[in-house]
């Protein structure tokens, strides 16, 4: 193995790469516009709930009910519809999510020592926001109720009631960016090493440059480490890059230790580029190659719990994510920046990364070599 | 401009025996699709429950016991395992090995027997928003419930007569009715599956032109700009339509998600925002005039945008404001609310229109500028 021929190797793909001007803007701003809109996308925080009210009542009690409510400055009242007809509207309008109706015999059932029912429509559209606000609602409910067991019965009723202290750790105001970017970091890295790696390949092969290649004195390993090398350069620079916008930018605390996050990026990319060589081994042409890769990252993507958390996903799903090196990584970087933990607590991750990555690149390795043969 | 029908087809004979060779793109374009409606059907729910929760109990007694109980039988909670002290909790949460750990301290039944408030502690792991909101919510919710029927409890001791609740509340979902999160992506993942099938194959194929040398070619041949335009469309149109036809198909036949309004409502939407994918397309592939730079800009501007602004699974009344006026010029904005409407709201034409109209107005403005653009490029 020559040094000095990957090193040219090298150099040529770099001129190559920053030659054509319309690569650059790929280079630096895509995981850049990647990390701003995904940072300020993600948000399930419920922070406003509209509210429809339709309050056939008009007492006392049907406007301590909708205090009760707006106390807490997370409903909103928003609209006040004169029928139940108009509350639907809005609601296919999607223009509120929650709807109130107080009964006209409210007040007169509850002065009875009767139960009055309040119809709650909630919009179910989005579960997972609907889920929330149907709880936060049956809370509301249930203090009011207190209360006016208080006022109607005239007597503090100090039963043995529980109490729960809820404390949230590693992210204590639910922040969403705090998940989320030390994610998208993870993600801008995967993206472009695995598409610039099997391109790069397969425009040698495209532009007939591959033959070429292969009379000179260059080895497939040389030919390999030197179509890597540059990408492996450009990778680790973009992971500095955002890193430093989401320290600096997102104010992401970063809790754990640096060269521990340095260590996860090297094994990360180990399989990526892989993968990259893996899919320049299996496609023909630059449009395969980027479906493929497609068809890749979809996966890796969708199965790492990135967004969609893999404790709900069926036994058989959760297996095949234990085959998805972003799945790893994702672990390791969320508990640096977060939970601050190290390698002592994250070493089966770091492990599980070191082996796939190995196998994933001495497997296209094999398949590289077989093909230049 | 005029339209040779037959210059248009041999255009498409090209390109669909483009396609034809290159088998395995082709065969992604469908496969994709499948993919992403088996992934989001079967695998992926943010929808939360068995929340894995490890419980240390320092009391040992019958109501701490009991408590512990009814937190297994709720839906929501897992218990994973019940843990001696405080130092194995803070080592399962950091290992993630447990999400949510109750902790019932020394001297709680005593305090409630005593009619004290007697405090629980729970801690979240927070890391996951979403997670930790619902979480939250469904902890506090099941506290409250806890808390009325000690309440009957007490009141029966006191042998007092039993209180009912003044208030109660009647909920009802709507559109949603079993609150499954895959009943609105499985309809939204279409919006996204025409996307990468419609802007991300059509914007390589122009940049293939340029990048052969073969634009040379059919610049000296008498073809407009419109012929073009049309016959590497029409092809790519087709395949759109199967995979969405594919995705409405496995969404009924796999996971019963079924359309409450018309087909024609469906169809006539789907080529519409179809139309709008390809022109766009079209339009980043002769800008660009490379396949790499152009796969880039692909997913920048058509699939991440269509992904995350478009009220998909994030939603955009949560976005900054800057962000919310951007999500108002992505088509996919504005196909997810037909989509809604067509599959959770059951509207008609009356509600949807101005989402058509404004989808009809991107791919007029989008085809224009495709037009204009070859001309310029010689065409």
């Amino acid at each position: 193995m020559s040094w000095l021929r990957i090193r040219e190797m090298v150099r040529k793909e770099f001129i190559q790469l920053f030659r054509d001007r319309k690569n650059r803007p790929i280079l630096v701003m895509a995981p850049l516009i990647q990390l701003l809109v995904f940072g300020y996308v993600v948000n399930y925080d419920i922070k406003d709930i509209r509210v429809a009210l339709i309050d056939q009542s008009r007492t006392r009690e049907s406007r301590l009910l909708t205090d009760a409510f707006t106390a807490g400055r997370i409903f909103r009242i928003t609209h006040l519809p004169g029928t139940s007809g108009e509350m639907e509207d809005l609601f296919l309008a999607a223009k509120v999510d929650l709807g109130i109706k107080i009964p006209p015999d409210f007040s007169s059932r509850i002065r009875r020592g009767d139960t009055a029912e309040v119809q709650i429509i909630a919009d179910g559209g989005m579960s997972n926001m609907a889920s929330v606000r149907i709880a936060y609602t049956t809370i509301v409910i249930d203090r009011f109720n207190g209360e006016l067991i208080k006022e109607l019965y005239g007597r503090e009723l100090k039963y043995g009631k529980i109490d729960g202290r809820i404390r949230t750790w590693y992210n204590p105001n639910l922040d969403s960016q705090h998940f989320f970017v030390p994610g998208i970091v993870a993600f801008v890295v995967m993206l472009i090493s695995l598409l610039l790696t099997s391109i790069a390949i397969i425009k040698e092969r495209e532009a007939g440059t591959m033959e070429q290649l292969i009379v000179t004195p260059l080895k497939p390993i040389e030919l390999i480490i030197g179509k890597t090398i540059p990408y492996t350069i450009i990778a680790i620079g973009q992971m500095v890059m955002v890193t430093l916008v989401a320290l600096y930018w997102f104010e992401i605390p970063l809790a754990g230790s640096v060269p521990a996050l340095f260590l996860a990026t090297c094994l990360f990319l180990l399989s990526t580029l892989g993968t990259g060589l893996f899919i320049s081994t299996v496609s023909k042409t630059q449009q395969q190659a980027m479906m493929t890769t497609f068809f890749f990252i979809l996966p890796f993507f969708m199965l790492s719990g990135f967004v969609f958390p893999i404790a709900n996903m069926p036994t058989v799903v959760q297996w095949l994510t234990y085959l998805n090196p972003l799945r790893y990584f994702l672990v390791i970087i969320r508990g640096i920046f977060l939970k601050g933990v190290g390698l002592d607590i994250l070493w089966p991750q770091y492990a599980a990364l070191t082996v796939l990555g190995i196998a994933v690149f001495a497997g296209a390795v094999g398949r590289f070599r077989k093909r230049l043969d | 401009m005029t339209v040779n029908l037959r210059n248009v087809r041999a255009i498409a004979g090209k390109e669909v025996y483009h396609l034809v060779r290159d088998f395995r793109s082709l065969y992604l374009a469908f496969a994709v699709p499948l993919l992403l409606i088996l992934l989001f059907g079967y695998a992926l729910s943010l929808d939360v429950e068995n929340i894995e929760t490890v419980v240390v109990d320092f009391e040992q007694t019958d109501s701490s016991r009991d408590f512990i109980r009814r937190l297994e039988a709720s839906p929501y909670f897992r218990i994973a395992a019940q843990l001696p002290n405080a130092e194995a909790v803070k080592e399962a949460l950091d290992h993630g090995r447990a999400t949510m750990a109750v902790i019932i301290p020394a001297g709680w039944s005593a305090d409630l027997r005593a009619d004290r408030e007697a405090a629980i502690q729970v801690l979240l792991d927070g890391s996951d928003p979403n997670f930790a909101g619902i979480a939250r919510a469904y902890i506090t919710g099941f506290i409250e419930g806890v808390n009325r029927k000690l309440l009957v409890e007490f009141l029966n001791r006191q042998g007092m007569e039993q209180i009912r609740p003044p208030v109660e509340a009647r909920i009802r979902i709507w559109f949603n009715e079993d609150l499954e999160s895959r009943n609105f992506i499985i309809p939204g993942i279409i919006a996204i599956i025409i996307m990468i099938v419609g802007a991300m194959l059509t914007s390589l194929v122009i940049a293939r032109e340029y990048e052969n040398g073969t634009m040379e070619t059919i610049r000296s041949l008498p073809i407009s700009a419109g012929e073009l335009l049309l016959g590497k469309a029409i092809p790519y149109f087709l395949i759109g339509l199967t995979d969405v036809l594919i995705a409405v198909l496995m969404g009924q036949a796999l996971f019963g998600i079924v359309m409450k309004a018309s087909y024609w409502l469906m169809i006539l939407a789907s080529s519409l925002y179809l139309m709008v994918a390809l022109t766009l397309g079209l339009l980043i592939s002769s800008v660009t005039k490379s396949q790499l730079v152009a796969n880039q800009t692909a997913v920048l501007i058509t699939y991440l945008p269509s992904l995350l602004l478009s009220n998909f699974v994030f939603p955009v009344i949560n976005m900054p404001k800057f962000l919310q006026l951007f999500s108002s010029v992505i088509p996919a904005t504005y196909y997810i609310n037909i989509l809604s409407g067509i599959y959770l709201r059951n509207l008609g034409l009356a509600y949807l229109w101005p989402d058509l109209a404004i989808l009809t107005g991107m791919f007029l403005i989008l085809a224009a500028a495709n037009c204009i653009v070859l001309k310029r490029g010689g065409l």
